[in-house]
Formats: C-alpha cells, sequence, structure tokens
C-alpha cells in the first residue's frame, strides 16, 4: 500500500504519495520532504510577516539584501521569465495593485506608469554582489505563481537524493511532479471541461485567471488588458516546477505561447474555446462522480 | 482634552507600557559600522540551516565557514551563504579560520561540549544550541569553559529570552496585571516520526541520535527545555523536582524513546508547572500558559495573549488594545512595538513576530559581542535550564520523581 504525507502548506493542501510500502526510512524521507515544503513556505510566504520575503519585501527599499543560492536563483528565473514574457509574468503586479490604497505617498499616476514597466523598472538583482533592491519604497514581490512550484523541486531533489523510485507531490493540484517510469494521469479542468494528460519524471503546472481579487474582479493584468486564457498548463522536466509555474501564469495573460518560451516546456492553452496545444496530448475525460 | 486625542493618549500610553520590555531594539548589530564579523557555523542540519536563513537578514558580519561531517548536509548548508568554506571537522575550521571570531553550534546535543569548549578555548565568542548537553557534566564543563573567558560572550540558545513578545509578556507577568503565579502548562504537539533519512545506512544512528536514550533527553529534555527556561525566566524561581511518564503511542517502530510525554516540574515555593508533549498529534503546537489571579497569559512564540479576570482591575488601555476570540475567552493580543504602531493607527498590524524567534537570538549575541557585554542568555542560564530538562528527562524515563540537588544550578 503506498504510504501518504499531508500537511497544509504554502496557502494550500501539500501532499506526498509514495509509491513503496510504509517503512521507517521510507517515512523519514517522505517527512524531509514536508519539512522541505514547509522550510520554502516560512522563507517565500507573502502573508506571513517572518518570512524571508516579507523582509525583502520590509527592507529592500532602504538598502540591497544578501540572497543565498537558492533564492537567488529563483528571482534569477522570475526576472528571466519576466522579460522573455514581455512582462506578462510579474511578481510585483499585486504589491502594485495593492499599494494603490496603502502607499499614499505615490500619485496615481506613477501607479499606472510603474505598472507597465513592473519587475523590469522597480527590481534590481545585483548578479556580482548575488543582493536585491527596489528602486521604490512600497514595492513588494508576490512569489505565489512560482513559491509552490520551487518548493516542489527542491523538495523533490531530496526523493532523488534517497533513490526514491516512485512518487507524486502535489501543492493544491495546481503544481504536480511525478518521479517514476510510470505515467500519471493528470486531469485538469478548464471552461471547455475535463480534460487528462500523462505526466511521467516531469512537473506540471495549472493556472487560471483567479488569485488576485482587487474591489472584486479578477486580475491577471498585462499592460492594462485582459487575459486571454482561461487555463493554462505547462509540462517541464525534473526539477522545472518554478519555471513551469511562471509560464502557465505568462500564457494566461497572453493566450498564446510566445516564441521565447523554452522548447523544455510544454504547453496548452485553453481560451474559453477550444484547446491549442504544444507537443501535450490532451484526452477528454469523463466528469468525475 | 478631546475624546478623540485621549483615546489616542490613552493607547499611545498603553504602547510605552507596552514597548518598555522591548529595549534594547533588535538588531542593534544591523547598525554597526566597521569591519564584519567573522561567523561560522558547526552543524549544517535543519536547525544549523535555519540558523544561516536568519542571519542572511542581518548585517555587519560574514560567514566565512560551515562544518558538518556529512556531506550532503554540508553542502545544503553551503548553498545557504555566499563564499563560505566547507569543513568536515570542527578543529581544523578553528585552525584554518582564525578571522572567525564567533562559533554557532547546531550539532546534535551530546556533541555540543567538544565544540564549544574547544571554540572557548581558540578564543572565540559561542552561540551554543538549548539544550546545552544531555549530562550535568558536560554543561558544568561548558559553562566553566565560558567562566575562564569573561572577554567572550557565550550564548544558550534559548530563543524565549530575546523574544519581543515575550519580553513584554514577561513584563506583564511580573507586574500587577498577572499577580499570584497560580500554575504554568506548556505542550508541545507535533506529528513526526522524528526520524531523519541517513544519506548512507552506516549513519543512520548518527542521524537518528534524538530517538538513543542514552545521548538524547527527549520530548522534555530537546524540546521542552526551550518552555522551562521560559518559566525560569518569567519566575526567576527553579525547580526542586521532576516527575514524569511516557510511553509510545504511534511510532512503535522498534524505538525505545517515548513519543508521549509529560513531566510536572515542583518549584521551591510550590509552583506547578505541568509540561505536556506528543509526536503523534499536532493538535495546538507549542505554548506556554501563566495563570496568575488577576490574568492569564498564553505564549505561541510568535504570538501572545493576556486574558484578564472579570474581577481584575482595569488599567484603562485595555478598552482600546487588539482584541482576538478564543470560544468563549477574549485575549488582549500582546503587541511588540506598540507604541510606533499605535501612533501609526496600525496597532493590528503589529500581531505577530516580524521575524522568527531565532532571528531576534541571533540578533541579540551577535550585539553582545560588538557591544562587549554578557550575552542575553548566559552559560549560567543554559545551565540551570538544561539541569531542568536532563531531570524531566530522566523522569520521564524511569517513572520516578527526580530531586533536583540546588548545587546542581551553580558553578
Amino acid at each position: 500500500m503506498p504510504l501518504l504525507l499531508a500537511t497544509a502548506a504554502l496557502g494550500t493542501r501539500v501532499e506526498l504519495v509514495l509509491d513503496e510500502p510504509e517503512s521507517p526510512g521510507l517515512r523519514a524521507v517522505g517527512e524531509e520532504v514536508i519539512a522541505e515544503v514547509h522550510h520554502w513556505h516560512e522563507r517565500l510566504s507573502y502573508f506571513q510577516p517572518e518570512s524571508l520575503l516579507s523582509f525583502i519585501n520590509r527592507s529592500a527599499a532602504h538598502r540591497a539584501v544578501a540572497l543565498d543560492e537558492d533564492v537567488w536563483s529563483l528571482l534569477s528565473l522570475c526576472r528571466e521569465a519576466h522579460r522573455a514574457s514581455a512582462g506578462a509574468f510579474d511578481p510585483t503586479l499585486a504589491g502594485l495593485l495593492g499599494r494603490a490604497t496603502t502607499h499614499a505617498g505615490v500619485p496615481a499616476s506613477r501607479h499606472d506608469q510603474a505598472a507597465d514597466a513592473g519587475w523590469a523598472a522597480l527590481v534590481e538583482l545585483d548578479d556580482d554582489r548575488r543582493t536585491i533592491r527596489f528602486r521604490e519604497r512600497g514595492v513588494r514581490l508576490d512569489l505565489g505563481a512560482v513559491a509552490k512550484g520551487f518548493a516542489l523541486d527542491r523538495a523533490s531533489d531530496i526523493l532523488r537524493r534517497h533513490g526514491v523510485g516512485g512518487a507524486l507531490l502535489h501543492a493544491g493540484t495546481s503544481s504536480v511532479v511525478a518521479i517514476g517510469a510510470a505515467p500519471r494521469t493528470i486531469g485538469v479542468r478548464s471552461a471547455g471541461g475535463l480534460v487528462t494528460v500523462a505526466l511521467r519524471e516531469g512537473c506540471l503546472s495549472v493556472s487560471a485567471p483567479r488569485g488576485k481579487v482587487v474591489d472584486g474582479t479578477a486580475h491577471i493584468r498585462h499592460r492594462g488588458g485582459p487575459a486571454l486564457a482561461d487555463t493554462a498548463l505547462v509540462i517541464g522536466p525534473l526539477g522545472g516546477g518554478a519555471e513551469a509555474d511562471a509560464w502557465s501564469t505568462a500564457l494566461i495573460v497572453l493566450g498564446t505561447r510566445p516564441m521565447a518560451m523554452s522548447d523544455a516546456l510544454r504547453s496548452a492553452v485553453h481560451d474559453g474555446r477550444r484547446w491549442t496545444s504544444h507537443r501535450i496530448q490532451l484526452s477528454p475525460a469523463p466528469e468525475a462522480a | 482634552m478631546t475624546e478623540s486625542s485621549r483615546r489616542e493618549f490613552i493607547i499611545q500610553t498603553a504602547g510605552a507600557l507596552t514597548a518598555m520590555a522591548l529595549l534594547p531594539s533588535i538588531p542593534a548589530i544591523a547598525r554597526q559600522q566597521g569591519d564584519p564579523l567573522g561567523v561560522a557555523l558547526v552543524g549544517a542540519g535543519r536547525q544549523g540551516r535555519s540558523i544561516l536563513g536568519e542571519l542572511g537578514k542581518l548585517e555587519g558580519f560574514r560567514v566565512m565557514g560551515v562544518c558538518d561531517s556529512d556531506e550532503s548536509r554540508l553542502s545544503s548548508g553551503l548553498r545557504r551563504v555566499q563564499g563560505a568554506k566547507g569543513f568536515a571537522d570542527h578543529r581544523k575550521m578553528l585552525d584554518e579560520l582564525p578571522e572567525a571570531s564567533a562559533i554557532f553550534i547546531a550539532t546534535p546535543t551530546h556533541l555540543h561540549r567538544q565544540v564549544a569548549v574547544d571554540a572557548l578555548q581558540a578564543g572565540r565568542h559561542v552561540y551554543c544550541e538549548a539544550p546545552l548537553s544531555n549530562t550535568v557534566e558536560d554543561c558544568r564543563a561548558m559553562v566553566q569553559a565560558a567562566q575562564a573567558a569573561p572577554k567572550l560572550v557565550f550564548a544558550s540558545g534559548l530563543e524565549g529570552r530575546s523574544n519581543p513578545i515575550y519580553k513584554l509578556a514577561r513584563s506583564f507577568y511580573r507586574s500587577d496585571a498577572v499577580r499570584d503565579a497560580v500554575a504554568i502548562e506548556a505542550q508541545q504537539f507535533q506529528k513526526t516520526s522524528w526520524r531523519f533519512p541517513a544519506s548512507n545506512p552506516a549513519r543512520e544512528n548518527e542521524v537518528n541520535w534524538r530517538l538513543d536514550p542514552a545521548v538524547s533527553l527527549g520530548l522534555p529534555g530537546e524540546e521542552g527545555v526551550h518552555q522551562f527556561d521560559v518559566a525560569l525566566w518569567f519566575t526567576d524561581r527553579l525547580p526542586a523536582s521532576a516527575t514524569g511518564g511516557g510511553s509510545i503511542r504511534l511510532w512503535d517502530d522498534g524505538r525505545n524513546m517515548a513519543d508521549t510525554t509529560f513531566s510536572t516540574l515542583r518549584f521551591d515555593n510550590g509552583l506547578y508547572m505541568h509540561h505536556q508533549a506528543s509526536l503523534a498529534n499536532s493538535y495546538g503546537g507549542r505554548t506556554e500558559t501563566l495563570r496568575g489571579s488577576n490574568a492569564t497569559i498564553k505564549l505561541a512564540w510568535t504570538a501572545a495573549w493576556m486574558f484578564k479576570e472579570a474581577d481584575a482591575p482595569t488599567q484603562g488601555w485595555e478598552v482600546y488594545a487588539n482584541r482576538q476570540q478564543f470560544h468563549n475567552e477574549e485575549g488582549i493580543t500582546l503587541i511588540a512595538d506598540a507604541t510606533k504602531l499605535a501612533s501609526q493607527g496600525k496597532l493590528k498590524e503589529g500581531v505577530g513576530l516580524p521575524n522568527p524567534p531565532l532571528y531576534y537570538a541571533l540578533a541579540d549575541f551577535l550585539a553582545s559581542i560588538r557591544a562587549g557585554e554578557p550575552a542575553v542568555c548566559t552559560a549560567p542560564d543554559g545551565l540551570r535550564a538544561t539541569v531542568v530538562a536532563i531531570h524531566a528527562a530522566k523522569a520521564v524515563m524511569t517513572g520516578e520523581e527526580q530531586v533536583i540537588d540546588p548545587s546542581l544550578y551553580e558553578v
């Protein structure tokens, strides 16, 4: 019987299913995985005041904040995804929307201006010193779109390091990692109904235009325009969960796959009427009872 | 005075009261100028990596070395810092990094003594995780080594003493707001096997030292020591004896260490502290409750509340305090830095700590070094809490009352 471990972290339920029968050693590996997820929850949470991300959001406008190798790699990935997606992926967006009402010192016109440039105008990563600095007060990063994928990447490193042959790890069903040769069937619900995809030795990220709500309106915004897709999914190699998360968010905004997207990432986008797929086999699935 | 200015006055007065225990303001080290202080870590397990993570938020020092005998843990630790050198042996690190003037010790408990004594004898400041050791003899040796080097700072890693919310709560506890101490309860609940995966089978026992009664103090020692210290610090009292018991309720996997325990400390003035811990259930987490005849204080490491008795005198500021409902009880949230927040109309935003408790303990240690002052939590403080933990652990293991010889608390 497979071993199941679960916890509440990253704003959702995280589950790990290990294919092998339970043993003290296997459970210890599973608990290490869950501890790693918690570790990243505690570091990357936008809402917990004691998280590293909250510390960065409080401090980076006043001084450069030094980053460790892992956090640096994540923020570098964010910078690259922001650039390659022409701003469609932007971790500064939540802060920009929020501070319109909370940071009275900045005029509204400035917000519009800043929102157009987003990360590129507001965030400075120093590659030599491995530091982050904000160019304005009131900037806040929300890594919610990539934190789950990143945490699962780090957690799956532990599974592989301990030679676990088969496992499924997911965070809130929107970020999934599958380890092992046997394909896993994953259901994805869009406005067009339920489809399934097969996932093997890789990661999957699903996004939909929900989550950031300001004045009752859903905002995934790209230069003032509406979201162009209702569901986007990206499949990447093991360890590519954060990148897959970033791109599934960007595809919701863009509606179509851009040329700049890495070929290592497969994708599918549902625009409200039909799926457009790039190297992903989608199968219709009966509605779950 | 208008109603609004009176209200503001009372809120700010309340803020002044609540802020009085927060001095000195925390990251004093962050404001220090001059050459960065060189530091190094011994023990890059989960706690060691947390230390490196929190150090990353502070300024005025540089992590120069990380030491761990396990290659995988060492590699994980080195990922947390820039430019640090890795070592498998702490003596080699002390020899090769003379400029690392402070050493953080986060090895298994029974290995603390050797590292701490070596570091002190090599002229390094020491921050040692709690409990200080698993034997009274080791603890006393560490305290003696610290006392033999009075110019060096030795900090015991009992985080409650640096926690701004706990300092604030202590000021209330020691004021008329709580009055006569009635009872203390503490709990530590988490659902985990307490077993760690080894990078190879040969290291299985070494990695899982917590499950070995020969070297581990079990739940009351490894976890409860922080909570026992809160009681010692708040009350300024020392327990005269410990009783306890425990059993395996869930993790019946061949271990000899109880996964569920209770222990009771009897203080010299007749006050009792009850401690419960389990690895089989997580409800309620880690809290301490201190009951007085006027009020009860509940501490939860990143938050704290005060519950007043109906007949307790009103001091005015409570009317405007932030409150939280717990079933039929209403708790006044204890907020650090309340004066500043109240003046900004942001009192509610102050609920909870802006950093983990560990951050404040590390910041205090580094600030003590810079200021040339004793640690906030000294070696004798660590000794006393550890002596209590050792006796509580023995009571749990044997089921027999452990009378604590008062001379063990002093060196």
